[in-house]
């Protein structure tokens, strides 16, 4: 697979500068359009893929499956870090947050400070690797619960949950069970838990309004929820202050308005013209979203405040804040209707999958050519309509 | 650089090495890595560009901690990084040759500090904006002038000005002693109106507050204005707007973006913390001193709207005097003893407020209201209305209108 970034790179976490002395470029600082991602590099010379990617606002973490299942960490790093971490050899997961790498093996989990230079992690935990659950990991989860962003790390979790796939958002939790229902917990001050309240929970609670459909996998962002049902209909809840959820948003076109009179040179005094359109600012209930009408969604990533989906036809498309140039459509802008990212479509190139950072988005490519046929870009409605 | 560029430069430390950059451990070094660049961009030659870009990201990672939890629990010190980052970004716009634009863009970035942030280097933000306000050119003050000439009507609305019957008039006394003020109005708990207190105001003198006064003062400060018939409602919201805007959109006739059934209130805001010189026209009634509190934890508040906004009924943890500047209120208050006929809403967010709507009460829904015994009054300029902790107090606006609180204990 092949990676390509897009979105906040002020700690080269996805391009690094040429020349580092130049801090007059701010083109590099934030990427609006797609960069491949280098492979890593052995010792021997031999060039590997990333097998995986996970990104926190300053750094980005990536798994080399084959090179032994080794990881590197770019971006906000001192020297004794850049490159591959030596304690890495054997990992099978990873997971970053803002102030620790986690590492999961085979036999134990481990999480590491980034801003200390110790030999050790700050965190360990056995793994059973006789018991059945031992192939359960897939970070944040852990055998028996989850693994936090910050200590104290670990969250048991109950046996009865199922656990499959797990997301941590901003002040959230979404859980996936193996049956296939939806629970939240944490703060709900912005709909995010899709209870239809805002009130917090200190339990998971099941999303009743999903009750009855199959859901495959789950995603969180920094106050919103997306999960993906067995059918390949996206559900989306919680905060929309930058389209996010791909619903009207009143404050990103108050924003673009206020920029188009500042570009006329006016103050902005106009009375809002709009016809009669209703906005949501938050959604405190599941709701069902049409990505487009022509294909079904495969997996979903969220940002801090934006969303990016991988339709079963290879396409990108992404919504939400986009002043780091996090949507990839080459520009500053944010969006609350989703776009394709005409990049991937423009190269031939056929993405499989997509990973976001708060502030940045990482698309997973085929090395393969061969897509589906071209479909036009209309406007998108959503809701099924 | 400009002359304006320099004047903000010399109110800053001499060079990087003096220019402050302290922060708790709550504050990830990714981020204290940022705030470096930009102060190391503030004294070098870096492109405008680069400057106010990193700039902003201070303000997006702050600004989003600040989202984070309850406003309560935001830490301080993230407070503190989105007034570097309003410090930083206006360093950035006004370095070269700003245009008037900027210049009011950057009179709004230090507004969104003092209103966001917590305070750095000596309230810097506070200095900032003196001098940007002396910076807005006569041509801006005309363009605002121009639509106030043609905006004459102020909006009138309340015919309904109510008539006080006399059993129920809230009693009123002119400069009482502090001893008989605290004996037969503080202590047991009554509500008073206090004439002659407040006449020595600048406020109601030598500064009187006029709707030319306030665009003058703070026309181009940027405010928190609430939306909407009352806060009770579902679509109530709250916005930001410069004091011109609010006055243009809200308090004139001129401009009604939806035909005029939204009222805008610049209610319950620290007004006089924001904008110092407005604090000078006032001064905090003699009789505060019989509270246990300082003086520094009264909190000020300004209520400035038309014609027509309610306050519904509610309770306040603290005592009250409110002060009325300009226009005129009617204000109708029950005591916590009659509580039970007042039907608080059950949520935790709205307890201390009455489901009832006090002017036009829903009897079905509501039968022992009108059996609370109340007492009301109209407040006119020079009034102060001593409402005790914890009373019930309705409000509604008879003209355009200006009081000031003050919550003490």
């Amino acid at each position: 697979m092949r990676w390509f970034g897009f979105g906040f790179n002020a700690f080269q976490q996805i391009k690094t500068l040429k020349n580092p002395e130049n801090s007059g470029l701010d083109a590099e600082e934030r990427l609006s359009s797609p960069t491949e991602l280098k492979g890593h590099v052995n010792r021997d010379g031999r060039c590997f893929e990333f097998s995986q990617i996970r990104a926190s606002w300053s750094r980005r973490a990536s798994l080399h499956s084959d090179d032994a299942g080794c990881v590197c960490v770019a971006g906000f790093v001192n020297d004794s870090c850049r490159g591959v971490i030596k304690q890495s050899r054997g990992c099978r997961d990873v997971f970053i947050s803002e102030s620790h790498l986690t590492l999961a093996f085979l036999d134990r989990v481990e999480c590491w400070d980034l801003q200390s230079s110790d030999d050790t992690p700050s965190w360990t935990m056995g793994i059973d690797t006789q018991s059945k659950s031992s192939a359960a990991v897939n970070l944040p989860l852990v055998p028996g619960g989850y693994i936090a962003s910050k200590p104290p790390f670990f969250h048991s979790l109950s046996p009865h949950m199922q656990a499959k796939s797990l997301a941590l958002g901003g002040e959230h939790v979404i859980l996936l069970t193996a049956t296939g229902a939806v629970y939240t917990w944490g703060q709900g001050s912005h709909g995010q838990l899709g209870h239809g309240g805002l009130l917090p929970e200190e339990e998971p609670r099941t999303v009743e309004a999903l009750w009855g459909m199959k859901m495959s996998s789950v995603s969180a962002g920094g106050w919103h929820s997306v999960c993906i049902s067995d059918a390949g209909d996206l559900y989306v809840w919680g905060w929309n202050e930058s389209g996010q959820l791909g619903l009207p948003s009143q404050r990103l076109r108050k924003t673009s308005e206020k920029k188009t009179d500042q570009q006329e040179g006016e103050l902005s005094q106009n009375s809002s013209t709009h016809q009669e359109e209703v906005f949501i600012s938050i959604q405190a209930f599941p709701a069902l979203f049409d990505v487009t009408p022509l294909c079904e969604v495969k997996t979903v990533s969220c940002g801090s405040r934006h969303t990016a989906a991988v339709t079963t036809s290879g396409d990108l498309y992404t919504w939400g804040w986009g002043e780091y140039g996090q949507l990839g459509h080459q520009s500053f802008s944010s969006s609350d209707e989703p776009q394709r990212v005409e990049f991937f479509r423009a190269q031939q190139l056929r993405v499989v999958g997509v990973v976001c950072g708060p502030w940045n988005t990482f698309a997973a490519v085929a090395n393969e050519e061969g897509l589906a046929p071209e479909h036009p870009t209309k406007p998108l409605n959503k809701h099924g309509e | 650089m400009s002359s304006l560029g320099s004047k903000i430069l010399s109110t800053l430390p001499a060079d990087e090495e003096q220019f402050p950059l302290q922060f708790s451990d709550k504050v990830e070094p990714s981020v204290v890595e940022v705030l470096r660049r930009c102060r190391k961009q503030l004294y070098g030659n870096a492109a405008c560009a680069s400057r106010r870009l990193n700039a902003q990201i201070i303000l997006d990672v702050s600004w989003e901690r600040l989202n984070t939890g309850t406003w309560r629990h935001v830490d301080k010190e993230w407070r503190r990084v989105y007034s570097y980052g309003c410090l930083f970004k206006v360093a950035a716009l006004c370095r070269e040759n700003p245009s008037q634009q900027e210049i009011l863009e950057a009179v709004r970035t230090c507004d969104m500090g003092l209103l966001m942030g917590a305070a750095i280097m000596d309230d810097i933000l506070q200095v900032l904006v003196r001098i940007l306000q002396n910076e807005i050119s006569e041509t801006s003050k005309d363009k605002e002038k121009s639509v106030e000439v043609v905006a004459k009507k102020l909006k009138t609305e309340g015919p309904r000005s109510p008539s006080i019957r006399e059993e129920k008039a809230v009693p009123r006394i002119k400069c009482p002693s502090l001893e008989s003020f605290s004996t037969n109005y503080l202590l047991p708990l009554k509500p008073v109106i206090l004439e002659g207190i407040i006449d020595h105001w600048p406020a109601l003198n030598n500064h009187p507050w006029s709707i030319e006064y306030l665009r003058s003062v703070a026309g181009f400060r940027t405010v928190p204005v609430e939306v909407g018939s009352r806060y009770t409602d579902e679509s109530w919201s709250q916005t930001l707007l410069t004091v011109n805007e609010f006055i243009d959109r809200y308090i004139l006739d001129e401009i009604s973006p939806d035909g005029g059934t939204s009222r805008g209130y610049l209610a319950q805001h620290q007004l006089f913390d924001q904008i110092p010189e407005l604090k000078e026209d006032i001064r905090i009634p003699d009789y505060c001193c019989l509270g246990e509190g300082d003086e520094d934890d009264i909190t000020i508040n300004a209520w400035f709207g038309p014609a027509g906004t309610v306050s519904p009924l509610h309770q306040d943890p603290q005592q009250n005097f409110l002060a009325q500047v300009v226009g005129s209120k009617y204000i109708r208050l029950f005591s916590p003893e009659d509580t039970d006929k007042l039907y608080p809403h059950q949520s935790q967010l709205l307890h201390n407020t009455s489901q009832v709507e006090v002017e036009n009460p829903n009897a079905e829904l509501f039968p022992e209201f009108s059996k609370a015994p109340y007492l009301e009054c109209v407040l006119e300029p020079g009034d102060v209305l001593f409402i005790p902790v914890k009373h019930w107090h309705y409000v509604r606006s008879l003209q355009v209108s200006f009081s000031v609180s003050f919550w003490w204990s």
